[in-house]
């Protein structure tokens, strides 16, 4: 079967496409429009790139895990770990512009200043809506690129826009989990194809994430409370407060959960990846079970890598991140909290199929995978 | 005058029949199979000071036409069968008239279609009309025919149609040519004769008509366009008309049997010359009916035998409706041919057939074999292709299943690969908008396919501006993309109301479709879809979300007149970087052989390159645009100069 049939057929037509991106901007069959990918015409390669990047087609997460991650630091429920930090950009004015901390921003850009990147895919929205992929490669560019999308904006788009030429040599990566697994995927086919394919990536920056949300719903969702050019900045605050909040021009709108459910994209349904396990850092809003409030403003992060690890050093030396001091509950509540979305991603799939050994995308034999599936609820 | 005899095409020689015949005025609306007589009238237009036009419709045609016979001069009008049906509410009203030059409708049919959208067999419009109806047989008759049936239609006051059929109005034979006649009269109409339709006088008019029908029916049983040919006491009779003849005639002869097979032919259709037929169904005892398209003659025939309650004897009968005379797509379906005929005769006289049944199929077959297959396809550097794909894309972003609804010219290939499958309804001129419109007042009933309309500018002009104002005055919502080339490409490139810039002529006065659109209120963008594809789609998107009538036109000469049309000056085609081409790889799988399949771009298979044929490039650069690899570019044919 052609890949883009394929693709169609197992991922856009099963509701698993997450819009990552990753298959479009490469060839004139399939692009991504306002939070879709659409065949426009159909391919007749078996063996595209398209379908070598999905990250809802063949994910062999063991086999990845292992060619890029040290086994030994690997922990079930968040993937590889050389530790978690609560941090934030120590630039107040940076910061004041953040979803959270600013730790995203500020570690970009000095990425970026320190060559471990040369430039920067990343997503520029309109208050999280509208999103667009840029590539960045000056340190304002990556300040205009602050704040949230929930609309899960086409990112790798851009990445294959970047990847094409000879322009850019060590591009960061910043996604969402299924960006961020694409992006490893991605780079295993370059260098199966070409040795020196993987080199043009830089660095990757995982963002935590429960889900995203429908394009076109929350495009009607906002425009019900708000109008767009008002939109300043849109956070979804913990379960436990049932709201969104949509802070525009005339002030902060509460918008009661109930509302955004219905619109959640039904592909993050079966997303099993809170923390976007194949980075080289992941990064989230810190949520500390001692209260909301308690870490409000400060992002929690957790680092993969040698080369994250190096770059977190560098911050801390120059003072481009402030640390806070975590209590150990935060591990295990994130932990927890990763578990929660693998197993409910797990059972939606299973549901769908109706069947414990075919989970779609997902290998049954992957050891996470057969450690949750062997006991409760799904034993 | 010395005879002269000269090789002719049906439709030259029924322009020639009407130059003989004195006509003054010629129009009609161009359409396959009857395009070349008014294109021939423009040949003679100035030698013979005959007035000749492209009417935007075949109704003001006919009505334009019929103003010179009621002021005493000949006219024709021309036009392929499906501008009888937009012509007849005037031709059955005109009929009632008392006209005081000829008025000649010339109707070309299409058995088995070329380029039709349906098989209409135009001479019940004679019997709907209750006006006279002639069928050549040969471009010689069709050329006497046309110049005597100009002055019988003076002669009786009533408007006349000769009727052709694709093969004799495309086929050409030898004609001998005779003196050109120049109308006399001055053209003058007579206030105290008012030609007036209303209800009282119709009843009277209609009286009138009949009984002038019952004259030309007499004079019919006396005309030489009516013949019989062989044995005076042949029992198998073959009863043809128009290129049946001739089929017949060689069907017989094929079989040797003309001592014992007669053969009448028919050239008055209608009012059929009873007496002559009665004459020889006495005779019969066998009738074989040799027709294109339907059973008209073969039906009328029938009733006539049985208007004589039982005093021609006991006929049989063979034809259409018997199953006799049928070819592949059966009977009443598709042309008929000679071989059909010899089916026909070898079944009723259970003779054997001189060669086996499937021979034209096993020829078929052979030369199947020897052919390059080839699907039909826009012309190289048509505009449409980049219209269709603006248009697909567009609606596959918008995501609602939408759906292109057709209409008739070159663009209707879009319902196939060439134009990416888009056109998905097409019937007849001007249907789209008005299914569009119709398609729209489904949202109430739960529908939200967005329907888009196409149409070409002479088809926009001919009959798209009532499904427009009906559109727009009834809310309507819906999108009408007009495919603006400046000619009427189909037919030949004849002038219409868009023909401007390289189309530009004496003749007309450009009328710009948007400047109507704009006039009745409704949202109008004009752009190149070939200069800019992205624009295209995206002002094909955004119209598809507004509410309301919206029109897009996409304005691009057609390339294939403008190549023919402009013979020299410098030249420009794409060419195909070698080395940046990817071929079959990911990233392109051939996209611009496969998906754009301009017939300018090859492929070569042994280097899974892509190539132009720059000798057939017309240098639209619309490839240079969808290259995913940009490794087309624009190349000065003269000095291999990248132009762009």
């Amino acid at each position: 079967m052609s890949c883009t049939i394929e693709l169609e057929k197992g991922v856009i037509d099963t509701d698993l496409c997450t819009n990552c991106g990753a298959c479009t901007n490469l060839c004139p069959y399939l692009i991504s429009f306002k939070g879709r990918v659409i065949r426009v015409f159909n391919c007749e390669t078996e063996n595209g790139r398209c379908h070598a990047f999905c990250p809802r087609i063949n994910v062999d997460s063991e086999s990845l895990r292992d060619d890029f991650f040290d086994k030994e630091i690997y922990v079930p429920e968040i993937g590889p770990f050389y530790g978690l930090y609560l941090t934030r950009a120590t630039d107040t004015g940076l910061r004041s512009n953040s979803q959270h901390g600013g730790t995203t921003t500020a570690l970009l850009e000095l990425a970026l200043k320190e060559g471990f990147i040369d430039s920067a895919v990343l997503t520029q929205s309109t208050g999280g809506l509208e999103p667009q992929t840029i590539i960045a490669t000056r340190p304002e560019d990556i300040r205009n690129c602050q704040g949230s999308s929930f609309q899960i904006p086409p990112t790798l788009a851009g990445l294959n826009e970047a990847l094409k030429g000879e322009a850019y040599k060590k591009i960061g990566v910043v996604g969402t989990p299924c960006k961020t697994l694409a992006v490893y995927k991605m780079i295993k086919k370059l260098a199966t194809d070409d040795e020196h394919g993987m080199d043009k990536i830089g660095m990757v920056f995982g963002l935590f994430c429960g889900w995203g949300l429908d394009w076109l719903g929350l495009d009607d969702l906002v425009k019900r409370h708000t109008t767009v050019n008002k939109l300043k900045q849109m956070d979804i605050l913990p379960s436990s407060f049932g709201v969104m909040e949509l802070k525009t021009e005339d002030g902060l709108i509460e918008i009661p959960l109930d509302e955004i459910y219905p619109i959640i994209k039904e592909s993050c349904k079966y997303c099993t990846d809170f923390t976007a396990e194949f980075s080289d850092i992941s990064i989230g809003g810190a949520r500390s079970s001692a209260g909301w409030k308690v870490d409000q403003g400060w992002n929690q992060l957790i680092v993969r890598t040698e080369k994250g690890k190096e770059l977190l050093e560098i911050a801390r030396a120059k003072g481009v991140l402030e640390f806070k001091d975590m209590e150990p509950y935060n591990l295990d509540k994130l932990k927890k909290a990763s578990m929660n979305k693998k197993r409910t991603g797990l059972k939606n799939l299973i549901e769908k199929t109706g069947n414990k050994s075919d989970l779609m995308y997902l290998s049954p034999n992957d050891p996470v995978i057969k450690g949750i599936l062997n006991s409760a609820p799904f034993k | 005058m010395n005879e002269k005899r000269i090789l002719l095409m049906g439709n030259e020689a029924i322009a020639r029949g009407a130059l003989e015949g004195g006509v003054s005025y010629s129009t009609g609306y161009p359409g396959n199979p009857s395009s070349e007589i008014i294109e021939t009238m423009f040949s003679f237009k100035d030698k013979h000071e005959i007035s000749v036009e492209w009417s935007v419709n075949e109704i003001v045609a006919l009505e334009a036409a019929a103003a010179f016979s009621f002021a005493g001069l000949h006219a024709m009008v021309a036009m392929k069968q499906n501008g009888i049906n937009v012509c007849s509410d005037f031709l059955t009203t005109v009929a009632l008239d008392d006209l005081k030059g000829g008025l000649l409708l010339v109707v070309c049919d299409d058995p088995g279609p070329l380029t039709s959208s349906n098989e209409e067999d135009s001479r019940h419009f004679a019997k709907i009309a209750q006006v006279p109806l002639l069928e050549p047989s040969t471009p010689q008759e069709a050329k006497e025919m046309a110049k005597w049936l100009l002055n019988f239609s003076k002669q009786m006051g009533i408007p006349c149609i000769l009727r052709s059929v694709s093969r004799l109005s495309h086929g050409r034979s030898g004609v001998t040519l005779d003196s050109i006649e120049r109308p006399k009269a001055e053209p003058f109409f007579d206030r105290d004769k008012p030609l007036v339709g209303l209800p009282h006088l119709v009843t009277i008019n209609h009286g009138k008509l009949l009984q002038k029908m019952e004259k030309v029916q007499q004079i019919f049983e006396q005309s030489p366009f009516n013949q019989y040919e062989g044995p005076d006491d042949a029992r198998l009779i073959i009863m043809t008309t128009g290129l049946g003849f001739l089929y017949a005639r060689e069907a017989v002869e094929t079989l040797s049997l003309t001592d014992t097979v007669g053969i009448l032919k028919i050239g008055t259709t209608w009012p059929l010359p009873a007496g002559l037929l009665q004459k020889y169904l006495k005779q019969a005892d066998e009738v074989l009916f040799v027709e294109e398209i339907d059973p008209f003659l073969e039906d009328q025939v029938k009733v006539l035998y049985a208007e004589t309650n039982g005093e021609m004897g006991a006929v049989k009968f063979y034809g259409k409706k018997s199953g006799d005379v049928q070819g592949p797509g059966g009977p009443g379906v598709g042309e008929i041919n000679g071989d059909v005929v010899l089916d026909a005769l070898t079944k009723i006289l259970q003779r054997e057939r001189p060669w086996s049944k499937d021979y034209a199929q096993k020829a078929a077959a052979h030369a199947e074999k020897m052919l390059v297959p080839r699907e039909l396809s826009f012309c190289q550097g048509c505009p449409h292709r980049a219209s269709f794909l603006a248009i697909k894309v567009a609606l596959d972003l918008d995501g609602r299943q939408g759906f292109v609804v057709g209409d008739i010219g070159c663009y209707g290939l879009a319902a196939g690969a060439t134009g990416f499958n888009q056109i998905k309804a097409l019937h007849c001129m001007g249907s789209g908008m008005g299914n569009a419109s119709g398609f729209s007042k489904l949202k109430s009933f739960g529908f939200n396919q967005p329907a888009v309309a196409v149409a070409g500018d002479s088809t926009f002009y001919h009959s798209c501006i009532p499904a427009l104002v009906n559109a727009q005055a009834n809310k309507a919502d819906a999108l009408f993309v007009v495919l603006d080339n400046s000619v009427t490409a189909m037919t030949g490139f004849q002038l219409n109301p868009a023909s401007c810039g390289v189309a530009a002529s004496d003749l007309i006065n450009p009328i710009p479709v948007e400047e109507l659109t704009r006039g009745l209120g409704i949202k109008t963008a004009v752009l190149d879809p070939v200069e800019d594809i992205g624009k295209a789609k995206e002002t094909v998107y955004n119209f598809l979300q507004e509410d309301g009538v919206k029109v897009i036109v996409f304005r691009h000469v057609c390339a294939t007149f403008k190549k023919k049309k402009i013979k020299d000056g410098q030249r420009s085609s794409a060419r195909v970087d070698q080395e940046k081409c990817l071929g079959e790889q990911c990233g392109c799988d051939r996209f611009c052989v496969r998906i754009i399949n301009c017939p300018a771009i090859q492929y070569d298979s042994p280097k899974a390159k892509a190539y132009i044929e720059e000798d057939i490039c017309n240098g639209c650069s619309m490839c240079l645009q969808l290259c995913p690899q940009k490794a087309i570019m624009l190349v000065d044919t003269a000095t291999g100069e990248v132009v762009k």
